[in-house]
Order: structure tokens, then C-alpha cells, then sequence
């Protein structure tokens, strides 16, 4: 896929300069963008491929940007970048077809192979079946008590709130998240949350 | 006038003084020049458990503790000569004795009279020992909100720290998992060696934005994401970490694990950050001296549902107002330190339903122990 770019967004240059570095490295070609106007304005002409885009930004957010570009029907798929405690922002790029979304700082694996399945639709639905379904077999291991904590968790509800919910004690929440974590392989909240996104979106 | 109304009006007189010496609300207390007492109220009779009888012609000093007592004669003395007044009509807050030993806070204002040649003081005392049981409660109550909006205050510059600090993370991790793919295609004598350096290198920049988002959603939620985990093996990562250079300060580290203090549900991270921070903590006061220079950890099981962690030195301890506070926010005996580390120590463990406290063995030394709470063996069958 030599004629596809991967457009990089962010405001803060450093960021911005640091991943089309990165992403050289990896043989990939990249364009910079400082901000979501600046990638709207030049869209008529940009080669096709992907977006990475920070969620976070002045004037236009990743957010708004997703929204855009599925309107003007531009066939990028957008993947979206997040600070801390952005999750919600995240799932909201998600629900409005974000194909995928990552926390900062990040491994440049976990980046590289969204990006690759983002910019090969055949190996971006085979990819993506095949992670849905190690999750789905994780969901399986849950039992049904996990299953209602794990549910809470996705909604963003706090721990004690989940208990009130299911008549049980916050420490016994505690419990059955961690066990949720462990079983479902995830290393932070937003990772788990990213699961629950793909399978649900697939169904 | 006659001798019998001079008599007459003497006794009128004294009946007048021992009705207000009855009555008065104020513990009221009459000395001579020499701090004789002549008489003393009712309530002040109540107030030091003195009988009038008993205490009258002793000298005040009775009252008060010393060094007060030993110094009243000449705090007299000074007055007469130099009639500099220091508490006559200005009142102070003193400290007062009672018949059985004990002492209580009192205001006292004085007043003098004087009779031809002779002088007498009149004292008024108030007994503040409620009002003292107030300001105390009050001071406590005050350090305590306090330290709560401290934290939240630190919470705040948390959030925007993390947002700010992400983005260089995000940067130098970047940069140095690119170097490390452009090494890849290197050959050469160092190759192999930078290629490392520079993988672990983007490790760090990840294993800092980790610690910044815990403590993001910590400060923001209060939550942190616990894992059942072994407690012995949270104790040995930390130590890795901690011990770094501890022989070399000729630090002796002993380790007694408590086979039954294992499964512990925390969260990994902030567990380790409270370990680590006592660690150094303790090889650092030992750094600065001391012939005898080691560091126990200690784990013990089996209380409720509670395991102990103890992290001991022989360093040189801690003075009795600073162990007090020591885990308020910037409370620090370090000439470097701002104060911040037990204090997080204190809210990491709190958040994780334990205790942490600190003991000062007669014998030297500071021992701090924290409590964990332990994770159920048996989850599945455990219905709700």
C-alpha cells in the first residue's frame, strides 16, 4: 500500500513531529496536520489512507473532525488518540465509527497494528474478527456476577455506585473487577472499555 | 469613731468578704506581700481541692508547677522593687496545680490593694480546660480539612500535571521506539547494546505515563484499578527498585515474609509507590550516620482479614512533634524533600481500606507498618 498516508493530527508539534518519526521508521508515509481545520481544508487533495488524530484540541476536536468526515463521506478511517481520562470522549468517537482509539502514551505496536488494519480494509475486518473473537471467548470465562460488575464498569459507573446497583458490597465490587481485568487481559480501565466497544459494535 | 463601731464595722466588712468569697463565680484568691494566701473562694477551693483552711497561710507557690513555683517569691519581689507590672491588671494564661498533682490551663488576672503599708494581691482565675478540649478538637478538625483540601488542591495540579506531562511522554516514547526500529536495521559493535538502552528507554517514558494516569484517575475517582496480587512478590519488585545503592551505604537488608500475608486485592502500582518510598526513605536517614545501619521488612498475616506490612531502620529516628504530622502534606525532615511522599503514602493506603502508622521504639530507630487487605480465596462460590 504504497500510495496510502497516514495523516497525522495533533496541535502540540512535538507530538505531531515525534509520530511521523515514528511512523517513517515503521515505512510508513505520514502528513502532518496542525489542527482538524487545517487536514478539512486540504481533504479535497489528500491521498487517501487514514487519520490518527488527538481528541483533544482547540477550535475542533477528534470528535467533530469523525463526524465530519463521515459526512463529507471521505472514507478515511479515523483512529483517535486520547489523553488521560478522555475514555468518554473515546467512546463516544467509537459509537460514531472511530475504528479504533488509544490511550497516550503508547506502545508503537499497539499503534503500528491499528494503523495497518486501518489502512488494509481486507486484513482490517480479518484482524478485527479475529481479536473480537479472543474477547468474546474472554467474555465467556465471566461468570455472571463479573459479567453485571463488568457491565457497570463500561457504563462509567464508580464502584460503589455498582454496588448500590446490584445490592452488594463495594469491596465485593473490588473483587469481581479485579477478576474482570485479569480475565479479560486488560491494563487499564480504557482497555476494557475498548473491548466491550468492539464486540458490542460488531453485534 | 468608737471602738465598738470600728469592731462593728470590721466584722460587717469581713461578713461582706466571705460572701463574696462564697459566691463569686471566679475562683478568687487573696495573698500578702510575701504570697501568703489569706483566703481563697469557694470555687477556688473546688477548682485546686484545697480546703480554705488548709491552703491559707501557705505560700501561692502550692498552686502552680514547677518552675513557676520556685520563681513566684521573686516574681513578687521584682514587682515590689521595680513596680513593673507583668500580669497585674493585664491577665494572662497560666497553668495552675491541683491538690492531686495535676495541672489545667487557667486565665488569671491579678489585682492589687493596698492597705497603709501593706500589700495584697487579689487573683481572679478561670478555669479553661473546656475551652482548651475545644481549641484542641478545633486545631485537629482544622489540620485535618486542611490536609483534605491540600489533596485536593494536589489533585488538581495532578490532573492538569498529567495532561501536560503526557504530551513530552508521548514524544519521548515516540522518538526512542523510532531510534530503536532504525537500530534494527544497524549492524555494528554497539548496535546491539544502544538498541537495548534505548528499548528500556521507552519502557520508562511508558511506565511514567502509567503512573500519572493511576494517579489521574485516583485523585479524580478515588479508585484505583487493584488486582489480586501477591504480596510478597510486590515486596520484592519494590525492593529492587529501593535498594538500589543500599550496600554500598553498608545498609545489612533483612526480609521476615509471613507465609500466611499473600494474596493482598491492591493496586500494583501504588502499592509498590509506598513501598519504595519508606524503603528510601529509611536508607536515606540511615546514610547520614549511625554505627548500627539496618533495614527489616517484615510482612505478618492471619488478623481479620488484614495483612501487615513493616518496614524498620536503625536510622536516628524521629523527634515526637514531627512523628505527629508526619503524614500531613509537606511535612518533611529532608532538606530536599517537599513533604509530599508520606502523605500520598497515608492516602494510597487509606484508599485501600488499610491503616498506616509509624512507632518510635525506645531503643532508636523508626518503624513504619501499614495494613492491607487481603483477597478471598474463594471467589466463585461467593454469592451476593
Amino acid at each position: 500500500m504504497p500510495s496510502q498516508v497516514v495523516h497525522v493530527i495533533d496541535d502540540d508539534v512535538d507530538v505531531r513531529q515525534s509520530l511521523a518519526f515514528l511512523l517513517s521508521t515503521a515505512g510508513l508515509a505520514v502528513r502532518v496536520h496542525e489542527s482538524a481545520i487545517a487536514f478539512l481544508k486540504v481533504l479535497p487533495d489528500a491521498q487517501p489512507g487514514c487519520v490518527v488524530t488527538d481528541i483533544r484540541m482547540p477550535d475542533m476536536d477528534g470528535l467533530e473532525l469523525q463526524r465530519r468526515l463521515v459526512e463529507l463521506k471521505a472514507g478515511f478511517p479515523v483512529i483517535v488518540m486520547t489523553g488521560h481520562g478522555d475514555v468518554p470522549m473515546a467512546v463516544e468517537a467509537m459509537k460514531t465509527g472511530a475504528v479504533d482509539f488509544i490511550e497516550k502514551p503508547f506502545d508503537d505496536e499497539t499503534l503500528l497494528s491499528a494503523i495497518r488494519s486501518a489502512l488494509d480494509s481486507h486484513s482490517r475486518n480479518r484482524e478485527r474478527e479475529d481479536r473480537i473473537q479472543a474477547i468474546r471467548q474472554r467474555l465467556d470465562a465471566l461468570s455472571g456476577r463479573e459479567r453485571d460488575v463488568l457491565r457497570g464498569l463500561a457504563a462509567g459507573k464508580a464502584n460503589k455506585v455498582i454496588a448500590y446497583d446490584l445490592g452488594i458490597s463495594a469491596r465485593t465490587v473490588e473483587v469481581y473487577r479485579a477478576n474482570v481485568m485479569t480475565k479479560m487481559q486488560a491494563d487499564s480501565l480504557s482497555e476494557l472499555v475498548r473491548m466491550v466497544l468492539m464486540v458490542e459494535g460488531d453485534s | 469613731m468608737s471602738e465598738t463601731s470600728i469592731a462593728l464595722a470590721l466584722e460587717a466588712a469581713e461578713a461582706r468578704l466571705r460572701s463574696i468569697l462564697q459566691t463569686v463565680p471566679d475562683a478568687m484568691i487573696i495573698i500578702d506581700e510575701r504570697g501568703r494566701i489569706e483566703s481563697l473562694s469557694t470555687t477556688a477551693e473546688r477548682l485546686f481541692g484545697y480546703a480554705a483552711d488548709e491552703a491559707c497561710g501557705r505560700n501561692i507557690s502550692l498552686l502552680m508547677p514547677s518552675p513557676y513555683r520556685e520563681q513566684h517569691d521573686a516574681y513578687i519581689e521584682r514587682y515590689l522593687h521595680t513596680r513593673e507590672r507583668r500580669i497585674i491588671g493585664i491577665g494572662r494564661i497560666v497553668v495552675g496545680q491541683r491538690k492531686d498533682g495535676t495541672t489545667f490551663p487557667m486565665h488569671l488576672t491579678v489585682g492589687e490593694l493596698r492597705a497603709g503599708e501593706r500589700h495584697h494581691f487579689t487573683g481572679f482565675i478561670r478555669d479553661l480546660t473546656d475551652q482548651q478540649l475545644t481549641e484542641d478538637r478545633l486545631k485537629e478538625l482544622q489540620s485535618e480539612v486542611t490536609h483534605m483540601s491540600r489533596f485536593t488542591a494536589l489533585g488538581e495540579m495532578a490532573s492538569t500535571l498529567a495532561h501536560e506531562i503526557n504530551q513530552p511522554l508521548t514524544a519521548i516514547s515516540n522518538y526512542l521506539k523510532g531510534s530503536r526500529r532504525l537500530l534494527e536495521r544497524m549492524e555494528g559493535e554497539n548496535v546491539e547494546m544502544l538498541r537495548d538502552a534505548v528499548s528500556r528507554a521507552a519502557d520508562q517514558a511508558l511506565r511514567a505515563g502509567q503512573i500519572i494516569r493511576r494517579l489521574r484517575e485516583f485523585v479524580a475517582r478515588g479508585e484505583s484499578e487493584r488486582r489480586i496480587e501477591s504480596l510478597p512478590k510486590l515486596i520484592e519488585d519494590a525492593s529492587t527498585l529501593a535498594l538500589v545503592g543500599a550496600r554500598e551505604h553498608g545498609i545489612a537488608v533483612t526480609f521476615r515474609l509471613d507465609p500466611d500475608a499473600d494474596l493482598v486485592l491492591a493496586d500494583r502500582i501504588q502499592i509498590q509507590q509506598v513501598l519504595v518510598n519508606l524503603m528510601r526513605n529509611a536508607i536515606d536517614v540511615m546514610s547520614e550516620g549511625g554505627a548500627v545501619r539496618r533495614l527489616d521488612i517484615a510482612t505478618a498475616g492471619g488478623q481479620d482479614d488484614q495483612v501487615e506490612v513493616i518496614v524498620a531502620d536503625t536510622g536516628s529516628g524521629l523527634a515526637p512533634e514531627v512523628a505527629r504530622q508526619l503524614f500531613q502534606p509537606f511535612v518533611t525532615t529532608k532538606r530536599k524533600g517537599m513533604g509530599l511522599g508520606l502523605s500520598i503514602c497515608r492516602t494510597i493506603v487509606e484508599a485501600h481500606g488499610g491503616k498506616i502508622w509509624v512507632e518510635s521504639p525506645p531503643e532508636g530507630g523508626t518503624i513504619f507498618h501499614f495494613t492491607l487487605r487481603t483477597a478471598p480465596h474463594d471467589r466463585e462460590n461467593e454469592h451476593a
